[in-house]
């Protein structure tokens, strides 16, 4: 029988990308909406854990709605919450949020700068809506 | 004749679900940018795990450290099973112990047990970097092992410098992009101006009316690279 309380959440997967600031993005974007916006009503799951084919894993994604969010064009998140049978209900890219900020500049692949948190909340807020 | 040094490469779990995972990855980050910059470099997890033959090769070409949030241990046998060997396993919920309960995922909310906590495992990495660099082959000259790896090839900087519009800028893992697209066969030139800025985008963010300019400081850097490492060597 299913997991009921999988079923309810929305689960956010971000690529958390080590390299670049992009990545740091789509991982704090993911705490935000599960910790601040959505407590209780979304929560996140381990990349690496669903591409190493964790079963407990990829049943979560099987039963939840999932927003993916990617810092760079591999698509990492997205290819592997799809290839593991998840339910995709949104696909984000930081680099398009980004884009609305031209010229500012986001911080590090370790520490943001308040621009930086500005693009996370509003990446929060696009996954809230989804 | 001095021969190129390998960087040594850590690979941290991504690890969102647990404080641990973050703590990896803002201590694999420490290693990267501050205690060993000249000596180490990373690639994505999910990335490599994704990846094709020429990331899987990584581990093949670079002793390769994991560090690991939990004891399942995804960076380890993903690692292994893809890839070679790794050389080191750290595991951060091993270093921390109880410590870990007092840290956050999300580095907004992150206090003094966070810092100290990524302190913790930074230098439990250096010191794992450094014993791996000591296994290296060392440059006759007595250069460090970083300037040797330049002066060996003849390639961009250890530190990935170009210069880009009169500007310097610093690319992470350059000399490894420059050596992996040259094990996938890319000819310098021209032709390679496409290739080596989409690789380089991966891992190093660019505005559009930034590319140019990083287009063509590129191609004449991989220019210089291969032309560098194809010629022949005269010793003695």
């Amino acid at each position: 029988m299913a997991d009921a309380s999988a079923t309810e959440k929305l689960l956010v997967i971000p690529c958390s990308g080590i390299g670049k600031v992009h990545g740091l993005i789509s991982r704090e974007a993911a705490y935000h909406v599960a910790d601040k916006l959505l407590p209780g009503q979304a929560d996140t799951v381990c990349l690496a854990l669903l591409v190493a084919g964790d079963d407990a894993t990829q049943k979560k994604v099987q039963q939840s709605s999932c927003v993916t969010v990617d810092g760079c064009p591999k698509l990492c998140a997205y290819k592997n919450v799809e290839r593991s049978g998840g339910k995709i209900a949104k696909g984000i890219r930081v680099y398009d949020a980004m884009k609305r900020h031209r010229g500012a500049s986001f911080g590090t692949a370790t520490a943001l700068s308040e621009d930086g948190w500005t693009v996370v909340e509003e990446l929060a807020a696009e996954i809230q809506r989804k | 004749m001095a021969e190129a040094i390998a960087k040594v490469g850590i690979i941290s779990c991504s690890g969102e679900e647990i404080p641990e995972g973050t703590i990896a990855r803002q201590a694999v980050r420490r290693v990267l940018e501050g205690l060993r910059p000249q000596q180490s470099v990373t690639i994505c997890l999910p990335l490599f795990l994704e990846g094709e033959e020429g990331e899987r090769r990584f581990a093949r070409q670079h002793p390769t450290i994991t560090v690991d949030g939990c004891s399942k241990l995804c960076a380890k046998q993903g690692t292994e099973k893809y890839s070679g060997r790794v050389s080191a396993s750290l595991v951060v919920s091993d270093i921390l112990g109880e410590r870990a309960k007092s840290c956050h995922r999300s580095i907004r909310c992150a206090d003094q047990a966070d810092e100290e906590a990524v302190w913790l495992v930074a230098e439990r990495v250096a010191v794992e970097v450094d014993a791996l660099a000591a296994l290296q082959p060392q440059a006759e000259s007595g250069q460090t092992p970083a300037a040797a790896a330049c002066g060996a090839c003849g390639g961009p900087p250890p530190n990935g410098k170009l210069i880009v519009g009169g500007k310097s800028v610093t690319i992470d893992g350059l000399p490894l992009i420059f050596a992996h697209l040259k094990n996938k066969g890319l000819q310098p030139g021209s032709g390679s101006a496409n290739t080596l800025l989409q690789t380089v985008k991966i891992y190093h963010a660019l505005e559009p009316d930034q590319e140019a300019g990083y287009q063509d400081a590129l191609v004449a850097a991989y220019q210089t690279y291969c032309g560098h490492t194809l010629q022949p060597r005269i010793q003695g």
